[in-house]
């Protein structure tokens, strides 16, 4: 039984970085490279413009497990600070960025909008798509 | 006639969006046009008065279109005020629809905006978001009244750099009347004005200066200068807000200083406590005090407040109890 567990543990922790989800802020290639203080400001609709193309920046929809991850790792703020920030926003005359249903339908619009900015899993981002930035659980 | 319209803005609205959520707004059709608003109602209670208040009934309207977008908000202020005091029993009333903001902006490039109408001064932080139902206590700090003009009906120009932080520059310009000077603190025909913002993290740091010249004035300087320093510290739980300025003119120092600091920690998403200190002495009406107030904000949901505050002065006759509920829709 000993045995077992000294094969298997260390076993586990290897395992481990497999099954962690990787994720990517993506957009067409026409992208310039951003850091992640213009992605937070792209996604908060602070900058609307880059090299004068207008940009759209595309959340899934609210309570989406991807959409979370990236709140909480890449805008680095939680769902009810969201809530509130886009309230204040309200009466300063400024809109939340557009949700889509589906990671499918978030590559669609960026294969066809030149400007859009959003983010999928890993595995789901396509040969014609611009990673910009990566992150993972 | 403009009720009319704004009513038929509101029900067209209504019909069009089936998701709509409190604190959002509605959109107008398929139309770059934006409808929300927001009203509070407050009672303070002072040694020999009470005062019962609906205050600031408004609406919204923004949108934006490719480089440009607008914002326009028409408010009646102090539109009920009923105040019992033990000599007598005052109701007013002001019916008029004042303008509050009314500006268009034109993105010029990936840094800069620029501006052109009535917008709220960039000053200090609360300056900003000054409404009852998003400020965090239905008092506003003094300072935020006596040193620089709200409001600013002009030019306004902004360019923003994003490095290790966020660096924002502002200047403001103003060269004639305000578009509806009853709605200011300061009745001006001149204002201009700069703000540095540096924003990192949870940190963000403002200097505000400017001059500004006041019309109306009998035996009071009427060419003033100020300058205001703000920071602010927010996280999940915790925030930290100070502003301190001053305001002199070529002969006096008017306003030798007023500032506060206050401190936020919220309990829950729904209880939020918070404790500010404020100090000022002001010269034209040569008034000095010392304030400490104790707050509590319920809010159900975000866009709607029930908020209770006690303030304690030095000028002991200005203690006061204040409450009051308001709604962003």
């Amino acid at each position: 039984m000993k045995k077992t567990h000294q094969i298997l543990l260390p076993l586990l922790f290897i395992s481990l970085p497999a099954i962690a989800g990787e994720y990517a802020v993506v957009s067409n290639q026409n992208m310039k490279d951003l850091t992640l203080i213009e992605i937070k400001a792209i996604f908060l609709k602070k900058i609307t413009l880059i090299d004068d193309v207008k940009i759209v920046p595309i959340n899934l929809e609210a309570r989406d497990d991807l959409r979370l991850k990236f709140e909480e790792k890449v805008l680095n703020m939680s769902f009810s600070r969201l809530k509130t920030y886009w309230t204040k926003e309200h009466y300063l005359g400024h809109r939340p960025p557009i949700s889509m249903k589906s990671q499918e339908s978030i590559k669609a619009f960026i294969n066809n909008v030149d400007g859009s900015i959003g983010y999928v899993n890993i595995e789901n981002v396509e040969q014609n798509m611009k990673i910009i930035y990566k992150w993972s659980d | 006639m403009y009720k009319i319209v704004i009513l038929l803005l509101l029900a067209l609205s209504l019909r069009a969006e089936s998701d709509y959520e409190l604190g959002k707004g509605v959109q107008v059709a398929s139309l770059p046009l934006y409808l929300g608003g927001y009203f509070s109602l407050d009672y303070r209670h002072m040694d020999e008065q009470e005062r019962y208040r609906l205050d600031d009934l408004a609406l919204l309207g923004y949108g934006s279109y490719e480089k440009f977008s607008y914002m326009a908000e028409f408010e009646y202020k102090s539109f009920y005020v009923q105040t019992k005091t033990p000599q007598n029993d005052r109701l007013e009333k002001d019916t008029t629809l004042h303008t509050e903001r009314l500006y268009l902006d034109y993105n010029y490039d990936d840094n800069c905006v620029l501006r052109i109408g009535k917008y709220n001064s960039p000053i200090g932080f609360w300056n900003l978001l000054p409404v009852n139902v998003l400020r965090q206590t239905t008092s506003s700090p003094v300072s935020t009244d006596i040193i620089f003009p709200k409001f600013t009906t002009g030019l306004g120009g902004s360019y923003t750099s994003y490095g290790e932080g966020e660096l924002h520059l502002e200047l403001m310009a103003q060269n004639n009347e305000d578009l509806d000077n009853k709605y200011n603190n300061y009745k001006i025909d001149e204002h201009y004005g700069v703000n540095v913002l540096y924003e990192k993290d949870e940190y963000a740091l403002k200097v505000n200066a400017g001059y500004f010249h006041k019309i109306d004035t009998i035996n009071e300087p009427d060419n003033l200068y100020y300058y205001l320093l703000s920071a602010k510290y927010d996280t999940e739980k915790y925030q930290f807000l100070a502003e301190l300025g001053s305001q002199y003119s070529e002969e006096k120092t008017t306003t030798p200083y007023a500032g506060y600091i206050q401190g936020l920690y919220r309990f829950t998403e729904q209880h939020i406590g918070s404790i500010r200190v404020e100090s000022y002495e002001d010269r034209i009406i040569n008034e000095q005090d010392e304030i400490a107030i104790v707050a509590y904000t319920y809010r159900p949901l975000y866009p709607v407040a029930i908020k209770s505050e006690y303030q304690f002065h030095s000028l002991s006759s200005q203690n006061q109890f204040l409450f009051s509920f308001s709604v962003l829709f």
